[in-house]
């Protein structure tokens, strides 16, 4: 293999992107873009949620229990309805997301004793949404609820002391439960799937659209070489966004980094290969810069997001995409990511998911090698 | 003029049938897609990885596990028996949520002191640690309350019969099962058609520009309107057909209901594809070659998605960045999507969101026509 | 490396793409040093047999060997040993003229002892001195042929294959690159030419011309416009020119008629005798002869026989 010939592929392919100002705002601009995106747009946190309350019963206690709901930060009563249908018509207009339906005999049937039930409307469209206001509703009205009781008793001379469980909550790794904690890790590899597939798989289908490649394959230029040559400017740009990114998550987002620098790199290295080897193997059997990007996205973008583990957790997908996931680089990139941001993991224990990356990175390298062919059919 | 107009429209379709690829690319991708997101996207929690220290050993405390055991929510993988353990299976990752039940829990509750319950939760999945958390609350509050009553019966056993008690009673609008499949479906379909009709249109005009054929085509008698209606009347049919198709899989395989009027969502859908049809030309009057166009495409789009409420609600995003989703025209497909399909609402309510996107349409078209006049002179 | 006085060699050369046969049993030596054209219309198989020689095609049967090699077992070695212009032009638009020439010296692995020397002299031969810096894409169309046309020697290759190298080109600077081709040829490189264009191939030293992937003739441009021509050439100038060239489409002694400018070329079988009876049957219709006389056939006339009287006898093929 010729050095020389290596080195003139690399040098024009560098002159390429640094001249086409689009492609260099990606790689440049890119990176940070979606850090910003992910890290700021993403909050699975609930705060003021907007409830409309039809109060029945207009008592004290009804009142009380209203007032609970006031001064949680999680809810915001927006309006007091006077009918049934105005708090469904408020969800359907998606005036409010939750609506809480108090029944006429509410401080009627605390008096007297027994059970009374308040409704909650929720919308449900967003059943995460949904899943936890309703949580937080039930905490509120369940607070409410021993209150009742407490009161209940002592005005029987019962001064029972209420048996209660008291939880101590430890979040381990992630103490805020910051959203963008637990995203922005993953988004790294987003990162690498756009710069290592997207705009890989391109160059060579483009060479091929433009004629250009056949001038190329005419000289004694080897395979190898083309593709060495051709993928060497992007890993290098790959892994200064790596460290861009690393730097964004660390520094601006306070996300947690616990972990060893080296891991970093070294995974981030072994993933950049797999998908620079997966893009110009889908550009190789494209052929044509429209079909070769849109596969490169379904291929390699896609499954970062959705199957990684980035976003949804896997372990809550069905078992059959739980094996899917097994087969993809992104998973595993991923999960070490998160281990080495959030856990502080150590390196030694971080080989079931290091090994895997480092088969796929030689497997693929070996396919894509063998996959070009210096011949016009 | 309508026989040029014919005439383009019947290259621009063969040009887009004729090669295999792009065929494949706007069937397969689109349905695999939708598949893949209904079953990878859910922000449910199930069977969550649970392990228990019970150092009580009292009936109290196998009631209390009982209760996780018996959840759907908790998966409870084994009885350990020192604090090491704990941590070291939630260190690796083998268990999510980890209960600690210290000595003397059953006594404090049985002599109406409050009894602590230590719980550790993995947040690297904040998200799942919220739901898990708030579902460990209740089972644990409802623990609590249940003891309460028992203690009362003990005590106080006459008063045990008018003991009030108030509870929540949620009930899920629109989605009874808080089912995820239900939130996604629908957003996936506004998603992958922005993705799609974006791309094709800027890429068809764009190949053009590059292979040379756009110069071509100018110097005959057709009008540049006849042309840009020539180029963008295939992607709206195309897009009307993916939108039927990806609905049509979607509400069929994963049973999502529809309770709207067909009517509707097609003139939802109808206004979104010329918003969308509008960006794709802005982008190709920007862009001189197809990577370019790709690329801006792809800015475009990820924030487009990200923050159009397809996935993270609207409402928990930074003020300044709420405003911002006023432009994006997949913010009020969504509504209508999810409207349509779980709401069940028609024009009455969705009458906004129409009047927002026919806006948007109107204005993006409108620029990206006169900019195209511009680019031909 | 097997000694040979051809710098390539062509032996029952076939290429077919499914049903249909592009290069047709081609047999051909090109003598180290030759300036050898290509010559036929577009689809003739010209472009195919030179991606063959380039080893950019594998043949379907049949052997070439270019520069002492098998273009089949060692493709690599041929492309050592070549210089490749394609048809259209592929070099790197985005690139500057310096860059696209630093680039191919690279992939040639020119030893950098000789790269300034190499592509100040490609620069001198292209006439881009002082432009080293402009974007090639911004260059007219016969600046970029030459610069091709440097990328391609910067090696000192042994061999090129230019493949229609000024198609698109003006005519001064057509002239221009053909004393480029005759210079380096005069220094012992041997230069493949294909072209369309007729008054090119008188440039060559030997011909080969290429009808439906088939050989039709072979020879240097004066023997082919002695020997391949079927028939003598009556120059005709006449008025009006429309209605002679119809009626003598059927005129006896007349093998073919056709314009050529403002006259007409007549193919008859005996110049001397057809003469005297052609005028007279022009006059009966009511054609004025001005001049009338016998001429040297150009190579154009002789591949327009050649080619006429193969699709005569493949039309009556049963």
């Amino acid at each position: 293999m010729s050095f020389m010939r290596l080195l003139a592929v690399a040098r024009k392919e560098l002159i390429h992107i640094l001249r086409d100002s689009r492609s260099l705002g990606i790689v440049v601009v890119m990176p940070v873009t979606l850090m910003l995106l992910f890290g700021y747009g993403v909050n699975l946190d609930l705060k003021h949620l907007p409830v409309y309350v039809f109060d029945r019963d207009g008592s004290q206690q009804s009142q009380d229990l209203l007032k609970r709901f006031q001064a949680s930060e999680y809810f915001q009563i927006v309006r007091v309805a006077d009918s049934y249908p105005a708090v469904t018509r408020a969800l359907d207009d998606g005036d409010a997301k939750m609506g809480i339906v108090i029944p006429w005999d509410f401080s009627e049937r605390i008096s007297q004793g027994g059970q009374v039930q308040v409704q909650a409307l929720v919308d449900g469209t967003d059943d995460n949404t949904a899943n936890v206001a309703i949580g937080y509703a039930e905490a509120v009205v369940q607070g409410y609820s021993s209150q009742v009781q407490l009161n209940w008793l002592q005005s029987r001379g019962q001064s029972i002391q209420p048996a209660s469980v008291s939880v101590q909550t430890r979040t381990w790794y992630n103490e805020n439960l910051e959203s963008s904690s637990f995203i922005i890790p993953g988004v790294l590899a987003l990162v690498m799937s756009v710069i290592g597939a997207f705009l890989t798989s391109l160059t060579i289908a483009r060479e091929w659209e433009r004629g250009s490649m056949e001038q190329l394959i005419s000289t004694p230029v080897t395979a190898m070489e083309i593709m060495l040559g051709k993928l060497a400017p992007y890993f290098i740009l790959g892994m200064f966004d790596v460290a861009v990114c690393a730097f964004i998550a660390i520094s601006w987002f306070h996300v947690p980094f616990r972990g060893s620098y080296w891991t970093l790199a070294l995974s981030s290295a072994l993933f950049m290969i797999v998908v620079l080897a997966l893009g110009f193997l889908i550009s190789v059997l494209a052929k044509n810069q429209f079909a070769a990007s849109q596969i490169a996205l379904l291929i390699t973008f896609l499954p970062a997001f959705l199957l990684s583990g980035f976003l949804f957790s896997i372990e809550q997908m069905p078992i059959v995409l739980q094996w899917i996931t097994r087969i993809l680089p992104a998973r595993y990139y991923v999960s070490v990511l998160k281990k080495i941001f959030l856990k502080g993991t150590p390196t030694a224990m971080l080989s079931a998911d290091l090994i895997p990356l480092a088969v796929f990175a030689f497997v693929l390298t070996l396919v894509a090698t063998r996959s070009f062919h210096k011949r016009l059919e | 003029m309508f026989g040029r107009l014919k005439q383009m429209l019947i290259k621009e379709f063969i040009q887009v049938f004729r090669d295999k690829r792009t065929r494949f690319i706007l069937i397969i991708p689109p349905i695999v897609q939708m598949l893949v997101f209904g079953y990878a996207a859910t922000f449910e929690i199930h069977h969550v990885a649970t392990v228990v220290l019970d150092f009580d050993h009292s009936q109290q405390s196998r009631e209390l596990i009982s209760r996780f055991t018996s959840s759907p929510y908790f998966d409870v993988q084994g009885q350990l028996t020192n604090s090491r353990q704990l941590r070291d299976l939630i260190d690796s990752g083998q268990a999510t949520v980890g209960i600690e039940i210290d000595a003397g829990f059953a006594q404090k509750l049985l002599s109406g002191q409050t009894a602590p319950l230590q719980v550790i939760v993995d947040a690297t999945n904040s998200n799942t640690a919220l739901i898990a958390s708030g579902y460990i609350s209740q089972i644990v509050l409802g623990f609590a309350q249940d003891a309460q009553k028992q203690r009362i019966g003990r005590i106080a056993p006459q008063l045990i019969e008018q003991i009030p008690s108030v509870e929540l009673e949620p009930r899920p609008w629109y989605n009874p099962n808080l089912s995820s499949r239900w939130f996604f479906v629908p957003g996936v379909i506004g998603s992958l058609t922005l993705v799609l009709v974006i791309t094709l249109t800027a890429f068809a005009v764009v190949r053009e520009r590059e292979i040379g054929t756009l110069e071509q085509i100018m110097v005959t008698p057709i009008r540049p309107f006849e042309f840009i209606l020539g180029k963008t009347l295939p992607f709206f049919l195309i897009g009307l057909f993916d939108v039927s198709l990806i609905a049509t899989v979607g509400t069929l395989w994963f049973q999502v209901p529809f309770r709207g009027h067909v009517s509707v969502l097609l003139a939802g859908s109808v206004l979104f594809l010329l918003c969308m049809l509008g960006v794709g030309l802005l982008i190709s009057t920007v862009s001189s070659t197809q990577q370019q166009a790709m690329v801006t495409a792809f800015f475009f789009i990820m924030p487009a998605i990200t923050f159009s409420g397809f996935g993270f609600p609207i409402a928990t995003m930074p003020e300044w960045l709420q405003y911002c989703t006023y432009l994006s025209p997949l913010r009020y497909f969504l509504i209508v999507l999810r409207s349509t399909y779980l709401k069940g609402v028609g024009m009455e309510i969705l009458w906004p969101q129409m009047a927002a996107m026919a806006g948007l349409g109107f204005s993006l078209l409108t620029v990206a026509i006169l900019r195209f006049h511009k680019a031909l002179d | 490396m097997p000694e040979s006085t051809n710098s390539v060699v062509v032996e029952n050369l076939v290429k077919r793409f499914g049903d249909f046969t592009a290069v047709d049993r081609l047999n051909l030596n090109v003598a180290k040093g030759e300036v050898f054209g290509f010559l036929g219309p577009n689809g003739a198989g010209k472009s195919t047999t030179i991606r063959m020689l380039c080893g950019l095609l594998r043949p379907t049967s049949g052997r070439a060997q270019v520069a002492g090699f098998d273009v089949s077992r060692n493709p690599e070695s041929v492309r050592q040993n070549i210089g490749y212009m394609s048809q259209k032009f592929s070099l790197y638009n985005d690139l500057k003229v310096i860059e696209n020439l630093r680039l191919f010296a690279g992939l040639y692995s020119v030893p950098s002892a000789k790269l300034k020397n190499r592509i100040e002299w490609a620069l001198e031969m292209a006439n881009l001195k002082g432009q080293e810096n402009l974007i090639t894409a911004t260059l007219p169309g016969g600046w970029k042929q030459r610069l091709a046309l440097g990328c391609a020697v910067l090696h000192q290759p042994a061999i090129l294959f230019l493949d229609e190298p000024t198609s698109g080109v003006d005519p001064i600077s057509r002239r221009q690159f053909w004393d480029l081709i005759h210079h380096m040829a005069a220094e012992g490189v041997t230069v493949f030419v294909t072209t369309h264009y007729m008054e090119e191939a008188e440039y060559c030293n030997r011909l080969a011309l290429i009808f439906r992937g088939k050989m039709v003739a072979l020879g240097t441009p004066s023997e082919l416009k002695r020997d391949s021509m079927t028939g003598e050439l009556l120059f005709v100038d006449c008025e009006p020119l429309g209605t002679a060239v119809e009626t003598l489409q059927s005129a006896p002694d007349v093998m073919d008629a056709a314009v050529f400018g403002n006259a007409l070329h007549l193919v008859v079988r005996n110049a001397a005798v057809a003469q005297p009876r052609i005028e007279q049957y022009l006059r009966d219709h009511s054609v004025t002869v001005r001049r009338m006389e016998k001429i040297r056939p150009t190579l154009e006339d002789v591949f327009v026989s050649l080619t006429t009287t193969r699709e005569a006898a493949e039309e009556h093929k049963p």
